[in-house]
């Protein structure tokens, strides 16, 4: 049975992942989770120390755990790029405070970090209105970029057709051959996508104004200390491979792409044809499961048709099943993720233990840490 | 000049005098909306998550806001898009017509309208357009306020809203001066008794450690004297904007200072943080567990399990407060 610690600061549940129902259930992992998390705060998507919160709190598993392999994600500079009016100067800093982050990581636990940046961002500057179409348009909270259309008119399709503010409208069809899908891999896709042109946005359900967006960026950096890598999928086979000799880690910095990327990198493709990954959950299955997995996840899904009486894994978002095939699950020895972008590690990874911030729509909760495995020896 | 007549803060207005909210002019020397049908954002959600556990359980809701608020609040958690004029806010506004609104809440699947990102008062002309097509769509509409309207405005409220939750911050006031921006609570107490006649009413209490926390139990006493029945939900609350540098309130100490507080009232709540033990309805009579609900904090309330029938406990018969019944939320949409 899976664990999840959820701690509010100073104040602790122990809850089973799957119904989120109070557990008395302990171990000995369970134990010292509950204690690295309460001395490790959350400080706050947008604080200046969230990526060294990051950094300490993995050192800290590390020096309990002794895992082989860790996922980290490093995304204050990301969540500040979007919401913050910030001059480039400033933009500038905080990549440099993500890079010192992961090379503080680096330096003290004598992993080999392999880095990868998730993508650009750019400046927010049109956003996009499908309110008045007959039918149905949907955006998540984090989507920019991609919209879920459904039960669309003749009239919606002539309108959306002479859009200025969109690239294209692809058919669920499209998709489906885009990535070689088989049948009943399209029942989570939308039955249209729309597609922004750059710097359009579609507004979804962000309170927030937006700064800067995620511009799906054709190629992503990864440092090339991982060997040669073509496409995002590449890297879990190549991670695995490193991984038979050494201690590896595997950190994300989010919201970078190439240009200020600071490490000797490879550009590898992140998505397929017309499609790229935005940063963010779709990108990260993709790169754990080493294969496209937009039919599991993509924007524009009606996200909130999963939220019914009997879902379970309250803290997963639209996932009923945790995804199998991630490359937690694929290491055969002890893993963990550490991550400051929501909550979703412990989802995407599959590592053994994961600690996240519990936090929603930049509002700080505290943290979440998940025990998936206490058996590892 | 003319007075406004929506909110105690009573602003005279002219052509060009917005306000405190700056929501409103006098164009014509008659008080109208500046930003009629402009919306800040909608999203899709259950109705615990405003919250409100008393009525239609488990709904799924269209939830939205507009700009703009006629509070000061020290902690406001929606400050980038409230404190912000709402002038400088429209190029990202949405431009949704009531008939807009409400298909887009039939075509989710939702069944009721939900305002609650900011202060119901500041846009109450679009809100009445809004709730005659909801009212022809067969949807409900629900707000949570500030309070702080005037009489007439408070009976508009009251007339298009199925339930409000009232958030009742603090009674001092010194505290109302200095964390809120308004001269004392007594137009807000007011308005609770009112619209406890007028319309399903749950209340809300930010607490504040150590700054309003001392209030609880006057705050309790003062809504069992209105109605043991309104559900009381005190929330953990997290500094944010003038307040984001405080400590976070302790979850022990005030989650025991709700319970003493609130023993007059039949329904007492904590959360606003994940996994509170604070959330479920035990029954007033034979205190089985009838409702019970799972906390994920800032607006992540879900309902776990609806065990009465009708409104009535299964295990002693007795009678819990609702409005509404339990909505059970499929998967599927219906076609709009
Ligand atoms: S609603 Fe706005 S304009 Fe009217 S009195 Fe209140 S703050 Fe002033």
């Amino acid at each position: 049975m899976s664990l999840a610690i959820l701690d509010a600061r100073e104040w602790q549940q122990v809850v089973d992942l799957r119904t989120g129902r109070p557990l008395e259930a302990q171990g000995a992992v369970v134990d010292m989770v509950g204690a690295l998390v309460d001395r490790h705060p959350f400080p706050g998507d947008r604080d200046n120390q969230s990526n060294d919160w990051v950094t300490d709190t993995a050192l800290d598993l590390i020096a309990q755990y002794d895992p082989r392999f860790a996922f980290l994600s490093f995304s204050e500079q990301y969540y500040s790029w979007r919401y913050s009016p910030l001059t480039e100067a400033e933009r500038q800093q905080r990549v440099d405070g993500a890079f010192a982050a992961v090379e503080r990581f680096a330096q003290a636990s004598g992993f080999t970090v392999v880095v990868v940046g998730t993508g650009d961002l750019v400046p927010a500057a049109v956003p996009v209105d499908l309110e008045g179409l007959d039918g149905l348009a949907v955006s998540s909270n984090w989507c920019a970029h991609y919209a879920g259309l459904y039960d669309l008119s003749d009239r919606d399709r002539a309108l959306l057709a002479a859009h200025p503010g969109l690239e294209r409208v692809v058919s669920r069809q499209d998709i489906m051959t885009l990535f070689d899908g088989r049948p009943g891999d399209e029942e989570r896709l939308p039955e249209s996508m729309a597609v922004t042109r750059e710097g359009h946005f579609f507004k979804g359900t962000s309170l927030r104004r937006l700064y800067m967006i995620p511009q799906p960026s054709a190629v992503v950096p990864v440092s090339r200390n991982l060997g040669p890598v073509g496409s995002v999928t590449d890297i879990r086979a190549a991670l695995l491979k490193l991984l038979e000799t050494q201690k590896v880690a595997l950190a994300f910095v989010e919201g970078v792409g190439c240009a200020d990327f600071r490490l000797p990198h490879t550009a590898c493709a992140n998505g397929r044809g017309w499609f790229a990954y935005e940063p963010g959950d779709g990108q990260f299955l993709a790169i754990s499961q080493g294969k496209h997995s937009i039919f599991e996840h993509n924007g524009g899904y009606r996200y909130y048709q999963d939220d019914t009486d009997s879902k379970p894994y309250p803290y997963s978002g639209f996932f009923t099943e945790i995804p199998s095939g991630t490359i937690g699950q694929a290491i055969p020895g002890r893993s963990i993720a550490v991550g400051n972008r929501s909550m979703f590690m412990h989802v995407l990874t599959g590592c053994d233990v994961t600690c996240e911030c519990f936090a929603r729509n930049l509002y700080n909760q505290g943290v979440m840490a998940v025990v998936h495995r206490q058996d590892k020896a | 000049m003319v007075r406004c007549g929506y909110c105690e803060r009573r602003c005279p207005l002219g052509p060009e005098s917005y306000g405190y909210c700056r929501m409103y002019y006098a164009p014509d020397g008659r008080v109208e909306e500046r930003f009629p049908d402009k919306w800040c954002a909608h999203a899709t959600a259950r109705i615990e998550t405003i919250p409100f556990y008393h009525a239609w359980p488990g709904a799924r809701c269209l939830v939205v806001g507009t700009a703009g608020c006629n509070f000061d609040c020290r902690y406001c958690a929606n400050a980038e898009v409230v404190k912000v004029d709402p002038a400088q806010q429209q190029d990202v506004m949405l431009d949704m017509a009531p008939e807009v609104l409400v298909a887009t809440a039939r075509k989710r699947d939702c069944r009721a309208i939900v305002f609650s990102i900011n202060e119901p008062t500041v846009s109450l002309p679009t809100l009445e357009r809004v709730a005659v097509a909801a009212r022809e769509a067969g949807l409900v509409m629900g707000c949570l306020t500030n309070g702080y309207a005037t009489p007439e405005a408070t009976a508009r409220l009251g007339a298009i809203f199925s339930c409000v939750n009232v958030s009742l911050k603090g009674l001092a006031p010194q505290f109302c001066q200095t964390y809120l921006g308004v001269p004392d609570a007594g137009p807000i107490l007011r308005n609770i008794e009112a619209l406890a006649r007028l319309t399903h009413l749950e209340v809300t209490t930010p607490v504040i450690e150590g700054v309003n926390s001392h209030e609880l139990g006057e705050m309790a006493a003062f809504l069992a004297d209105v109605s043991p029945d309104i559900p009381w939900h005190a929330f953990r609350l997290l500094p944010e904007y003038k307040m984001r540098k405080e400590d976070y309130p302790s979850i022990e100490s005030v989650g025991a200072l709700v319970e003493g507080a609130g023993e007059k009232l039949r329904y007492v709540y904590f959360h606003n943080f994940i996994g509170s033990r604070w959330v479920n309805t035990d029954c007033p009579h034979c205190g089985a567990a009838v409702i019970e609900r799972h906390s994920l904090g800032c607006g992540g309330d879900r309902l776990e399990a609806f065990h009465l029938i009708g409104h009535a406990c299964p295990h002693c018969g007795g009678r819990v407060a609702l409005r509404g019944f339990h909505e059970s939320a499929t998967a599927k949409e219906t076609a709009a």
